[in-house]
């Protein structure tokens, strides 16, 4: 199994990522990167088709739909992406129910009060008045507020991508009205994320830094230093979990994981073929067009 | 030839003595040696070269012959033209009013059968037809025959004939002058200029088609004959005879479907009328043809309000079909363009606001999905087809109504069935996915409302809120580099 074999190396990895090597601090697994990379490919994608489709009258949003062969060909592509992106997010809850249930990893990334500590305080040392920087452990609330947007986000659309994708099946059993305000917050949605990546992303990893750990895997020791004092110290680091139990549990959850992912793929197929919104033609009416009249006066 | 002359003719006649007038024979008979006696043998070969002999001495006393036939005055000697005495009888001449009391029958006299057949048929009509004041002298006034429209008028409002055709349909071959003189081409004035109206041979202008004697007809039946005409108007709306030939009916015609209207098919011929005065004019013009589309117009809300209350505001035909270029509607690129067609009238705020009807007609298409793609096809493929409804989808054709209409093919009781039309599996709440050109508020559609406002809010706060940790650290990592180079500089 791929995905248990990545989560284990994960795991190992993340024992060694206290140890500064030549290369920097060891911190996303081969299998965390390609995921990562598959969302990004996604993502701009869905962007690059979707937001055109948001602003369709404007002279860059003809463009961008031209350029891709027609709002037709977008959004085939963009129905395309979404289905990468589906498939990608069942992979990540499979991913993360490994590490929470079988190798029992410490929940780092859940938000907590503490986070809201840090953001305060590094707004208060960023103005100058206080005098450190926060201290933050594997995750910094910055890396939480995107990672939880991106999951919300990716909730959002999906479930409003659903019900455009399939209007018929949704108001058999919601109201009609559901359909536009799903297409509203579609769009909101993806306007929101769209900017949060350009200003919050870039601005995190690319410009402050350039955080090359998505790509590499090792974080330059002296970010490490700056963004995650306090895993550098120690927290939320844990032991190895014994082999024998993480065999036990894996028993235990393959079948969880093996059904869930059946039931993905089953799901964006029925995504996919349920529903024939719309007849693909629009039938011609027959009308007899010369029918002379009875001979009548002119006025 | 008698030899005897009758005294009691001669004396009754207007040369006779009871005129007082002294006239001798010698006055007629003039030529000493011919005359004197014993008389010198006749020259001339028959009765009707000594009659034409003796006439040469008619001009003696009557030298003005401006009320003559010039036509017999300028014919060539030895023409069979008839001389003074021809007319005016020899030694019982009659006085000229008497002569020609009897205007037809004088010319009649002479001029009864016509080697032509159809001249001989048009003045055997033509002098059954002729009227009080009316004689030969119309036409036969010493100019040309051809080209004269005064000779074209008189003769065709003369004749009440048919001619008939090998189809066994007939032509007429009267023309009702009133109607002609009443038509955009007789007396006419326009606002630009004093309008000439148009002469017969300004249309009929071709010698070999319209001279007279005219030639036989060609034409197989009315319709033939009528393509054959066909170019005429060409010569003077040369650009809009150009847009037809574009037009759906010129390219019908080009295809051979010679039933497509020809510019006389709409406007008529002699009775031209200005085609959009009234406006009703129009749809009863296309209507000769397409009797049951105009049927469904009359019904429709366009159609009602401009035959009920000639309703300036309205569509006629040619304001969404055009006029002489005419689309085809039945293309790819009509229908994807339609809306915007709709949209010239339906999102004219001052038109509108007279009937209270919403422009936000076409903004909401539009801002919906089947409008956003019908409005990127119009764009960027006008040709390929699409399956997203335009406008007439919904709201119906020629046989639009109101929206408030019973019948109507979107009041909410028939919304189903109409998206049914390209939804065929859509249920009872379907309907309710199309936000019925409301534009989205707290009354319409506040679902839609509420979720734009909470992203309205929700985007400028969160980027807000990023903005502020962005700022911030950018401030501080430039406070820090400079304290950090002032630093170095302290220690150096």
């Amino acid at each position: 199994m791929a995905t248990a074999n990545a989560a284990g190396r994960e795991m190992s990895n993340q024992q060694v990522a206290l140890t500064e090597r030549p290369r920097g601090y060891w911190r996303f697994s081969r299998a965390e990167r390609i995921e990562h990379f598959v969302l990004i490919v996604s993502f701009t994608v869905l962007s690059l088709t979707g937001i055109p489709q948001k602003w369709p009258d404007s002279w860059w949003g003809d463009l961008m739909i031209r350029g891709m062969g027609g709002i037709e060909m977008t959004r085939l592509i963009h129905h395309t992406a979404a289905v990468v992106l589906i498939v990608a997010s069942g992979y990540h809850f499979i991913v993360v129910g490994y590490k929470v249930f079988v190798k029992r990893t410490p929940l780092t990334m859940l938000p907590s009060f503490q986070d809201a500590k840090d953001a305060i305080q590094t707004l208060a040392y960023n103005i100058g008045r206080a005098v450190s920087p926060a201290k933050m452990g594997r995750y910094t609330f910055g890396e939480k507020v995107e990672y939880w947007a991106v999951i919300w986000g990716t909730v959002i659309m999906i479930l409003t991508g659903f019900v455009l994708w399939n209007p018929i099946l949704v108001t058999r059993f919601l109201p009609g009205e559901f359909v536009p305000a799903a297409k509203a917050a579609h769009g909101g949605e993806a306007l929101l994320a769209v900017l949060s990546i350009i200003t919050w992303h870039v601005y995190n990893v690319h410009v402050k830094h350039f955080n090359r750990s998505m790509f590499t895997g090792y974080l330059d020791p002296h970010v490490m230093e700056e963004e995650h004092g306090l895993e550098l110290a120690g927290e939320g680091v844990m032991t190895p979990p014994d082999p024998e139990k993480v065999r036990r549990r894996t028993v235990i959850f393959a079948p969880f994981a093996a059904v869930f992912a059946i039931a993905i793929l089953i799901g964006v197929y029925f995504f996919l073929t349920y529903e024939e919104t719309a007849i693909t033609t629009v039938p011609r009416q027959e009308i007899e067009v010369y029918v002379p009249a009875e001979p009548t006066e002119t006025p | 030839m008698p030899l005897g002359v009758d005294a009691a003719v001669l004396d009754a006649s207007v040369h006779g003595d009871h005129t007082g007038v002294d006239v001798y024979c010698t006055d007629c008979h003039r030529g000493r040696e011919r005359y004197q006696y014993p008389h010198q043998p006749n020259p001339a070969d028959t009765l009707a070269a000594f009659a034409a002999d003796v006439s040469q001495n008619c001009r003696q006393c009557h030298p003005s012959l401006e009320s003559h036939n010039p036509g017999h005055l300028g014919a060539e000697p030895g023409t069979p033209v008839p001389t003074c005495a021809d007319c005016h009888g020899g030694h019982d001449v009659v006085p000229a009013g008497e002569t020609y009391a009897d205007p037809i029958g004088f010319c009649l006299s002479c001029h009864q059968d016509f080697e032509h057949p159809q001249v001989d048929r048009a003045h055997a009509e033509l002098v059954q037809n002729m009227g009080a004041g009316q004689d030969c002298l119309m036409c036969h006034n010493g100019e040309p025959v051809y080209p004269a429209d005064a000779q074209c008028r008189t003769c065709h409002t003369l004749l009440t004939g048919d001619r008939e055709l090998p189809s066994g349909e007939t032509i007429s071959l009267h023309v009702d002058l009133q109607e002609l003189n009443d038509s955009v081409h007789g007396v006419y004035q326009t606002e630009a200029h004093d309008y000439n109206p148009l002469l017969c041979t300004d249309c009929h202008a071709d010698v070999q088609r319209y001279g007279f004697p005219h030639p036989e007809l060609t034409a197989e039946d009315m319709r033939g004959l009528r393509m054959e005409m066909d170019d005429i108007c060409q010569s003077c709306h040369e650009e809009i005879f150009q847009k037809q030939l574009d037009g759906v009916h010129g390219r019908a015609q080009a295809e051979g479907i010679d039933v497509a209207a020809t510019c006389v098919d709409c406007h008529g011929n002699h009775n031209i009328q200005v085609p959009d005065e009234p406006r009703e004019r129009v749809s009863q013009t296309c209507a000769q043809c397409h009797s049951t589309i105009n049927a469904q117009y009359e019904q429709s809300v366009h159609g009602a309000a401009l035959l009920g209350e000639h309703n300036p505001d309205v569509p006629v035909c040619t304001d969404c079909h055009g006029v002489h270029d005419i689309e085809n509607p039945t293309t790819a690129e009509f229908r994807v363009n339609s809306p915007t067609l709709c949209a010239g009238c339906h999102a004219d705020e001052e038109m509108m606001s007279k009937y209270g009807i919403s422009t936000d007609v076409f903004d909401t298409y539009v801002a919906d999905f089947h409008g956003t793609t019908v409005e990127l096809f119009e764009k960027q493929s006008p040709d390929h087809e699409t399956n997203k409804a335009v406008c007439y989808d919904c709201h119906g054709v020629h046989n639009i109504l109101p929206a408030t209409d019973e019948n109507s093919q979107v009041i909410r009781e028939n919304l189903l069935t109409t998206c049914r039309q390209c939804h065929p599996d859509a249920d009872a709440n379907f309907p309710d996915a199309w936000t019925s050109h409301f534009k989205p508020s707290l009354e319409h559609n506040p679902i839609v409302f509420l979720v734009d406002w909470f992203y309205r809010l929700l985007i400028p706060a969160v980027l807000g809120g990023f903005a502020l940790f962005i700022g911030t650290d950018v401030y501080r990592t430039a406070r820090t580099r400079r304290s950090k180079k002032e630093n170095d500089h302290g220690h150096s």
